[in-house]
This record gives C-alpha cells, structure tokens and sequence, in this order.
C-alpha cells in the first residue's frame, strides 16, 4: 500500500496512501537523507495532515544544514492539498506530466 | 470466541439438554456448588466420563484446580500443559489422543490410575472478556470430541464463565449489609448480561439501553450479532427485587444459548418458556419480545409473549405499523406449540421501537401516563437522529413529563433503524488502528453507490483528520466512532458521530496563516484547515442529552 524508498538515481521515491498510520514510517526514512533531495511523489495517491508534517519536519532540517526537499511529479489532487496548506511556498514543486 | 466449526443443526434433544443445564447454572449461589454444577453439566452435554474447572488467580497468574473428579488440587502457571496453554491462549484445544501430545502431563494419569484417552480444553472468558478460567473435559463415551461437541462446548463455556463469575459477585456482598447490598448484587447480575457494546449490523444502527429503578424491576435486553442474524430481545419480568432480576438473567442466558447453537425461532420459543414454567412461582412470568433479523434479505421475525406494543415507524410516509404480542407471558405455563413467528419486512428508514413498560406507564405528578402518543411524536421529530440520539430524547422526555416523579419501573428501550436509502454506516474503534477499514469503508461505499471516485481522496482526507482527530482529543471515551456515507446528486455526504464527549467545534478551531515563514509554520490546524478549503461545507451539532458530536461534510463535484 505505501512504500518509500531510494531510487537507483538517488531520487526518494514515495508510493501508495501517506495517512497517519504511515507517517511514522515514512519520517523514519526521511530522517536518514542529507542534502538536496528530490522526492518523486509520481506513484503518491494520497497525503493527510499527517504526511504534510513529515515533509515540513524534513524540509526544516535539511534548509537548516543548507540542503531542500523537491517535489516532483505532483498530481492535480496533490498540487491543490499543498497549495491550500501553503505547501507551494516551502517547496519547489514539479507538477506531475 | 468464535468456533471453527459450523454449529450443527440443533436437535431438540440437544436444545433441550442445554437449556436443562442452562437452568441449572441459574440456581447455585456459593462457589463450591457452582463449580459442582458447572463440572456436572459440561460431562451432561458432551457425554464425558470426567471433568474439572480450573479457576484463573488473577494475583499470581496461575490455573487452580478448586474441583475434579478424583484429583488434588492443584496450581498451574499460565503456559504449562495443555490447562496452562489454554489460559495462555485463551482458545479451545482438542486433543484426540493425550498420550501422543508432549504438552500432556502423563504423572497425574501415574499418580490416580486413571488413563486419560481424550480431551477437550475451553477457556471460560466472561462478557467482559476477561479469563474466569479453564474447563477441562475427559474422555467422551464412545468415541473422541468432534466438531459438533467444540460448538457445544463453545456455548455452554460462555454460559459457565457468566454463572462462576455471578457467583464470584454474590460471594463478594454476602457478609455485609444483606439486604440492601443482596438486592444490588441482583441489580448487577441484571445489569452485567446486558451487551456492553452495541453490534455492528452493516446496513442498521442498532441501541439498547436499561436504566434500573430503584427497587430494580427485572427488565432485560439483548442485542446480539449470530450468524443468521440479529437476535433482538426486549424482556420485562413481573414484580421487583431479587427474584424478577434474576428470572430475566436466567431467560436472557437461556436465549443467548439457544440462538447462539443456531435453534429455531418458535421451537426455543416453546422450550425457554416451558422451562421458565417449570422453574417460576405460580405467581410470576415474563414478558418478552424475541426477534431474528435478517440483514440481508431485512425481514425481521419475531415471538412476542405479551410485549408490546411492538411499534414500526416507515419514515419515507411517517405512518406507524403496531403489532400485537403473539403469545400470552412467558412462564405463565407450558405450551405444546406456538403459532408461527410473525415476519415483518423493514424498509429504508424504518425504525423498530421496543419500550418496556416502564416508558409508557410512567406517570407525572398529576396520575397521567407517559403513553403511546408521546412515543410516537419523540420518534417522528428524531426520525433523522441517531439512534442514541433517539434514545437519549425518550429518557428525557420521559423525564421532563413526570416533573420529578419518581422512577417506579426500569426503562428498556431497544431502537434498531435500516439505513434510510443510499446511505450506509458503520462504527470503527478509536484507534488509528481502524484507518485501513475505514478506507474500506469509503471506496467500497464509493463503489456500491456510484459516487464519483475523483471525490474519493478529498473525502478520505477529511474523514483521516476528523478521525484521528476525535481519537487524539476525545480521551475520557471508549465509546466506537460512527462513520455514515451518503450519495448526493454528483457529491457525498459523510457524517462523523462522537459519543460520549465533550463539545468541540471543529467549525470554529482558528484558521492556519499559510503565508508564515517556514521557521513559524507547524502541522498543527492543518488538518481542519484543509476540510474547510476542500469541502463545500462543514457542519457542527452537539447534543447535551446524549453527549454526542455530529460533523456533516458535503462536497459535490464542480464544474471544472
């Protein structure tokens, strides 16, 4: 159902239903990434409040060490969840083709 | 526990074996006979040769054997043997042969010189689920334990949990005040077989509710999901005290063993009476509704001996259906058949509404009787209302029209309403657990309703924030959360329903500044934030009389 892992590229690739039950999940793998970072959101069909903070936790840390987050291969659905969340101004964002 | 194994179909002979037995664990009220009695009747029904009960010792977690045919007593730690196991585990273990399982003790056959073929281990757990202990039975005549003796096993477990953990009670009052604390103690035997949470009918909201008077009155209730059905029971015992509260327990016991082993409707319905003839004073009888629900073909059959009325509100044309009792009170004397089980069918927002007498004849200061009619005008007014909504309006009206006259009879209320059309809901526990089923849930109602799957996404964020919501704030409650869906002309409707909580508005929680920089934002007030720039609307109800939160969201496609 949800799945989060390094791609062979170095992209995080995140897949299936981010809600609360899978958040703690997903900000442990997120806690072991450095740098700037792209997350491929292509197979992500969906994202609550829960997620949002995994991402904005994330975010925090790496701007702190000089690093980002990027989202890539945002969905319609997504791209109005971030933007209601304000999400669009914390995140270089990339719109699903 | 639910057995493996399929009950057979029910012979009378069984039928009347079992509710013989049943009968009996009625009466012992001191720990030694019950244990007598209980060891008795597990070798009656399964035809054993032996038989013991080992009682759980919640303060060292052990199995002590207070009672066996034969045998010292003895102490078991959870885990070891097959007592031990069955504790631990707290499932049944059939053992076709002792000697070729390694988890049989083989020294106790050495030190009685009995020789031990076969044997069957339950587990006694309680209404509350909690471990009473283990009941061990040897070597059935002629043969090992089969699938037919684990289901009977199964159900006369539960009955022998109930009647040890009754008497355990009983024990408990008998040195101190007798009487005030004997009619108490008969008040909380009545009260504990009540169901302590309401079943889970796909299609239905089902509630029940017993509120004692004083002198308690002997009303019963029961709500339980088998495998053919509801069973829906409404039961009322002449006169107060002791001995109605306990007569109902006794039929309340009988029933649940006799539906439960899958017996047909109007024989039980004979059986339990003549067995409640046989054992009531001349004097005494109960009145009953006995009902079977089926939830999918929605046809509800049902005995009613001398309760009634039994009232059926059709809300799509507000009229009400009234049914007469089939039968005169149980227990008044025996009968040799019945007429057959009237079947009724339920549509789309019927509600079935089953008041004991209570209700009706409670009266005001003034001599006048709380009535029918008053029954009738709180049920059409709360007709859209959950049912303990509805519940919580009867008490209240009730209530309010005696202007302060005391409580003379209990009030039992039984409320089971089919789902009005294109609308389904279900109840979850609070737990971030029940996320997966409630996903189910929804795209299953997307589905089986042809909402449009886009909104899908939107609705199950919304019902994620509410949910998880409800279960990280609402804590003095273990009350389910109910979840309702209904289709709309090109859009949804969900209704999220809290019990037994405090009011909070999630309408008036205070927006996020999205604009802040990143150092000044925080998760918090995300979650309502976007269930109101997503859904077209967000409503809040509270409801004092039944502590109850309601949110309704709407969202309907637009045009993009």
């Amino acid at each position: 159902m949800f799945a989060i892992d390094k791609s062979p590229e170095g992209n995080v690739v995140i897949s299936g239903r981010l809600d609360a039950a899978q958040a703690p999940t997903a900000q442990a793998f997120l806690d072991q990434i450095d740098g700037t970072v792209t997350l491929d959101c292509r197979g992500l069909e969906y994202i609550s409040s829960a997620g949002l903070g995994v991402l904005l936790k994330t975010q925090k840390r790496l701007l702190a060490a000089g690093g980002k987050l990027r989202l890539a291969g945002v969905s319609r659905h997504l791209q109005d969840i971030f933007g209601y969340s304000g999400f669009d101004r914390l995140f270089e964002i990339e719109p699903a083709k | 526990m639910n057995s493996r194994t399929r009950p057979r179909r029910l012979s009378s002979r069984d039928l009347h074996t079992i509710l013989d037995v049943t009968s009996a664990l009625a009466a012992p009220f001191d720990l030694m006979t019950m244990l007598g009695a209980v060891v008795a009747a597990a070798k009656q029904v399964l035809n054993a040769d032996r038989g013991s009960v080992w009682l759980h010792d919640p303060a060292t977690g052990e199995l002590v054997l207070e009672v066996a045919t034969g045998l010292k007593p003895v102490r078991v730690p959870f885990g070891v043997g097959l007592v031990g196991a069955c504790g631990r585990d707290r499932q049944m273990i059939n053992v076709p042969d002792c000697y070729a399982d390694p988890r049989f003790d083989q020294g106790i056959d050495r030190a009685s010189g009995y020789r031990t073929r076969c044997m069957l281990t339950l587990p006694l757990i309680d209404h509350k689920g909690g471990l009473v202990g283990v009941m061990q039975v040897l070597n059935k005549k002629g043969g090992v334990f089969d699938a037919d003796d684990e289901a009977l096993a199964t159900a006369l477990a539960a009955q022998c949990a109930v009647a040890l953990q009754r008497v355990r009670m009983t024990e408990a009052v008998i040195d101190g005040e007798r009487m005030r604390q004997a009619l108490e103690m008969a008040r909380d035997v009545q009260m504990s077989t009540l169901p302590a949470t309401m079943p889970v009918l796909p299609g239905y909201e089902v509630c029940g509710s017993s509120r004692p008077a004083e002198l308690t009155g002997g009303d019963t209730f029961d709500l339980a999901l088998l495998e053919r059905g509801l069973l829906i029971v409404l039961g009322d015992a002449t006169g107060h005290g002791i001995a109605p509260a306990l007569s109902v327990t006794q039929m309340h016991a009988m029933l649940r063993v006799a539906f439960g082993l899958g017996a047909d409707l109007d024989i039980a319905y004979v059986e339990v009476n003549n067995r409640l003839a046989e054992t009531l004073p001349a004097d005494r009888f109960i009145t009953a509704f006995i009902g079977l629900l089926d939830p999918a073909t929605h046809r509800l059959r049902f005995q009613s001996g001398g309760q009634g009325p039994i009232l059926v509100f059709h809300a799509t044309t507000g009229t009400w259906a009234s049914h007469r009792p089939t039968s005169f009170p149980l227990g008044a004397m025996p009968l040799s058949k019945v007429q057959p089980a009237i079947s009724i069918a339920l549509e789309p927002g019927d509600i079935l509404v089953l008041l004991s007498d209570g209700f009706y004849e409670h009266r005001n200061t003034g001599g006048d009787a709380f009535g029918e009619a008053r029954v009738r005008e709180l049920v059409a007014a709360h007709r859209a209302s959950s049912m303990r909504e509805l519940l919580a309006a009867l008490q209240h009206g009730v209530d309010v029209f005696g202007g302060g006259a005391p409580q003379e009879d209990d009030m039992t209320a039984v409320l089971v309403r089919r789902d009005a059309r294109g609308t389904a809901s279900r109840t979850f526990a609070r737990s971030f657990d029940a996320l997966p089923a409630i996903f189910e849930f929804t795209s299953g109602e997307f589905a089986r309703q042809r909402i449009d799957v886009g909104l899908l996404p939107t609705v199950d964020l919304a019902v994620e924030e509410l949910f998880t919501n409800l279960v990280k704030y609402s804590k003095g409650t273990e009350a389910e959360v109910r979840i309702a869906l209904a289709g709309l002309p090109r859009g949804v409707e969900v209704t999220l329903t809290d019990y037994d909580v405090e009011p909070f508005d999630v309408t008036k929680a205070p927006d996020v500044d999205v604009s802040l920089p990143i150092e000044q934002r925080s998760p918090g007030g995300l979650g309502l934030h976007l269930i109101r720039k997503l859904m077209d609307s967000v409503e809040y109800e509270y409801s004092r009389e039944s502590r109850e939160s309601r949110i309704t969201l709407r969202k309907t496609l637009s045009g993009a």
